[in-house]
């Protein structure tokens, strides 16, 4: 047989053929979720993900649900924060794809955007606790009413104080709303002397950044992102309220408020001046100020909800939903599963790994009593936000992303104009693509 | 081979003569010692490996490349959107400008201290063997692990590059090396430059060695110097590995990914972005699989047109 270049194509063209067949059917099956018992009774294994910054939580919730009866079996798998997303895409491009995923909320969006995800809505709307659970996490869980993921639990940041230095200083910490108040508050706290800072905060994390310095903004309502998925550009040039942010860290650099580590920290050691007794204002959430702090610490720390310029409050919602991706095999026991981790005496728990509950009816007096600091957000979870985009990732949490470079060069370099004009263009240009 | 060709031939005459003139390709059709046929089946385990695994996933990529494929969800044919999307892709263009400086400020370094290392271990003398291990030692450990210990090393205060500094008296410490866009470069160049000439320097090292030594003995006898030696011999006769070297580490540099995804994942800003960088965070952070592979397919388009041109200025004049 002679092998000429004609046959050599068609062989080509048939295994290339070949190799797009599988991908041809891009969405995989959804489980009806509204059949006869479903979520309950579920025999096997449920598969599921969390990221692996979460696993020591979730763990503790999989190991109480498996020794709580023996029909199903939860199995975890952790998968690395940065690469979660592209995991999670590929397995559902290959079809093998987990029977729940704990993903974080602010990434929700891009499966429930890519038919990726079951429709959850007849089932949360069963819950009886349904009206509180955390409205942040699930506004990053709703696509036109529909309601693809459940809140799981909660990573939100907050204004953290040390009770301690702010008497020193003869700040009230009541006083904390709106700038002039940080700012007052944190000079004083800096003419304690030596080591003693007014703020801190990880000025070389794009992750840290996004978490802690967008409530500023969104608590006087302002946006960073606007429209609606499919159609976002960014607020920043003319955004009054994004400007008056980065004057107020402006300020705090220049006038020497906040530790000189600051500029380079990426977050690796982000919270050690204030665990060490050595600053007063300090936003961050309840694993870095509470947890990881002594006793003593914790004792002094008292906590806050952040301000706009002039007032208001605001948090960001950040954390984990639950999911059960189209395709998945054990979609009844992996609802099941999502219903015991909602359950009190698993969100009760919570705080011991350094997350909060997303129910605020969780927190009873003896909640209260026990995790003083992790309740401010709980008590106002309508003033949590996180922005529903599919571009997160990209406008925040990545080193090359505009909102680290625009803080960078306004708060450190004093262009805050040049940087207003570059955040602008970098938002719209990443929202551009983000909507191809 | 000569020995088993030499009765096939005298067959094949000996047959043409019988049955007079035939087509070539239908000579001693069904013989397995045939020598067409042979080649044909020395090679088609090979061609069968590279239709697989390069030829249909390349045809398959051009496909991609021409939708609008994400890493999840349903697709649809753009046509060629995507590649006319690169021409007005100011981020492609950046990182397109950044990996040509990154080049043009690694590439010669690379190949002046390959060859003076390789100038330093040629002979044959005590030590040489010790030096030569030492000089490669980089490039065995590899560009990861490198960049895994700069991170390490570049830290402000506790890393041993602002210890070191600080020691000589040149910096306070402090130094954050990698949220500059300028300083990260820097850093990065050295390193690479470090991790990547102990290659070259073999290279070089193996074309050095097949210098006649009678060449450099007669330039000696003639008064030549050490210089005049390494000028006038050395370099001449080093042209196809200096050229084969240059090539490489060209290439190398334009798929730069490992040193910057590690120590600065493109940033600060977009500061330190290169093409394969770019092409990555398309993919697998805005799961546009398909702009990225069409970004792909321009890119090596270019390294190729690059080597070529490389080729053809560095090709011996004979």
């Amino acid at each position: 047989m002679t092998l000429r270049r004609r046959d050599v194509l068609k062989l080509a063209g048939l295994g290339a053929a070949g190799a797009m067949l599988p991908a041809c059917s891009a969405t995989l099956a959804e489980p009806d979720v509204t059949a006869e018992g479903f979520g309950a009774g579920a025999t096997g294994t449920v598969r599921l993900w969390c990221r692996s910054a979460t696993q020591t939580g979730i763990q503790v919730v999989v190991d109480r649900f498996n020794a709580a009866q023996k029909r199903l079996r939860v199995e975890v798998t952790p998968v690395l924060d940065s690469q979660y997303v592209t995991k999670l895409a590929t397995a559902i491009r290959g079809r093998r794809v987990p029977d729940i995923v704990d993903i974080d909320d602010i990434n929700s969006m891009l499966f429930i955007y890519r038919d990726a995800l079951t429709d959850l809505t007849p089932l949360i709307g069963e819950l009886p606790y349904r009206d509180a659970l955390s409205p942040g996490h699930l506004r990053l869980a709703t696509r036109n009413g529909h309601q693809y993921a459940v809140p799981f639990l909660a990573d939100n940041s907050a204004l953290f104080y040390n009770r301690e230095l702010l008497e020193r200083a003869g700040v009230d910490p009541m006083s904390l709303t709106g700038f002039d108040s940080y700012l007052d508050a944190a000079r004083k706290v800096r003419r304690l002397g030596g080591d003693t800072y007014g703020w801190s905060i990880a000025g070389n994390s794009p992750g840290v950044l996004g978490f802690v310095v967008q409530p500023h903004i969104w608590a006087a309502d302002a946006r960073t992102v606007t429209g609606e998925v499919g159609a976002q550009r960014g607020d920043i040039a003319g955004n009054e309220t994004v400007r008056r942010t980065l004057e107020l860290y402006r300020t705090l650099w220049r006038e020497d408020l906040l530790p000189r580590a600051n500029f380079s920290d990426a977050a690796t050691a982000w919270g050690s001046e204030f665990r060490a007794n050595q600053v007063g204002l300090f936003p961050s959430n309840y694993a870095v100020a509470v947890l990881s702090a002594d006793e003593q610490m914790r004792n002094r720390t008292g906590v806050v909800l952040m301000s706009g310029p002039d007032g208001g409050r605001a948090f960001f919602d950040g954390g984990d939903n639950l999911a059960i991706p189209r395709g998945a095999g054990n979609a009844s026991g992996a609802w099941e599963f999502a219903t015991f981790a909602l359950d009190l005496a698993q969100q009760s728990a919570l705080p011991t790994g350094g997350y909060t509950p997303v129910r605020s009816d969780v927190a009873t007096e003896e909640f209260r009593r026990k995790y003083a600091q992790a309740v401010a957000p709980l008590d106002q979870l309508d003033r949590g936000y996180a922005p529903p985009t599919l571009a997160y990732n990209l406008l925040f949490n990545q080193p090359d992303s505009p909102f680290i470079a625009m803080f960078r060069q306004a708060v450190f370099d004093g262009d805050i104009d040049g940087a207003l004009e570059a955040g602008q263009n970098g938002f719209d240009q990443i929202l551009e693509q983000a909507q191809l | 081979m000569a020995l088993s060709e030499a009765p096939v031939r005298a067959q094949a005459t000996a047959e043409t003569t019988r049955r007079g003139r035939r087509r070539p390709g239908r000579r001693n059709a069904g013989s397995l010692t045939h020598p067409t046929r042979t080649a044909w089946a020395l090679v088609s385990p090979g061609l069968l490996f590279i239709a697989v695994f390069v030829l249909v996933p390349l045809v398959f990529a051009i496909y991609i490349s021409m939708t609008n494929w994400p890493l999840i969800g349903s697709y649809r044919f753009i046509g060629l959107d995507n590649y006319s999307a690169v021409f007005r892709d100011a981020a492609f263009r950046d990182s397109v400008l950044y990996t040509l400086l990154y080049t043009g400020i690694v590439t010669l370094p690379i190949i002046v201290v390959g060859y003076l290392m390789a100038v330093v271990v040629r002979a044959k003398r005590r030590g040489s063997t010790l030096l030569r291990t030492i000089f490669f030692l980089p490039y065995v450990i590899g560009l990861s692990v490198l960049s895994f210990i700069t991170v390490l090393e570049a830290q402000p205060d506790s890393g041993a590059i602002n210890v070191l500094l600080k020691a000589l008296g040149i910096t306070d410490g402090s130094t954050a090396w990698l949220v500059s866009g300028p300083m990260a470069t820097g850093l990065i160049c050295v390193l690479v430059v470090w991790g990547v000439s102990g290659l070259t320097m073999v290279l070089l090292l193996a074309g050095m060695q097949a210098i006649p030594r009678e060449s450099y003995e007669s330039a000696a006898l003639d008064g030549a110097s050490w210089w005049e030696q390494e000028w006038h011999i050395t370099i001449p006769m080093l042209q196809r590995t200096i050229a084969m070297s240059l090539i490489l580490s060209v290439i190398g540099s334009f798929l730069a990914f490992a040193q910057f995804f590690i120590l600065t994942q493109g940033g600060p800003g977009r500061e330190t972005t290169p093409i394969v960088m770019y092409i990555y965070q398309r993919a697998f952070v805005q799961l546009q699989v398909g702009a990225a592979t069409a970004l792909s397919i321009v890119l090596v388009i270019v390294v190729g047109l690059i080597s070529a041109a490389q080729f053809w200025l560095l090709r011996e004049k004979d």
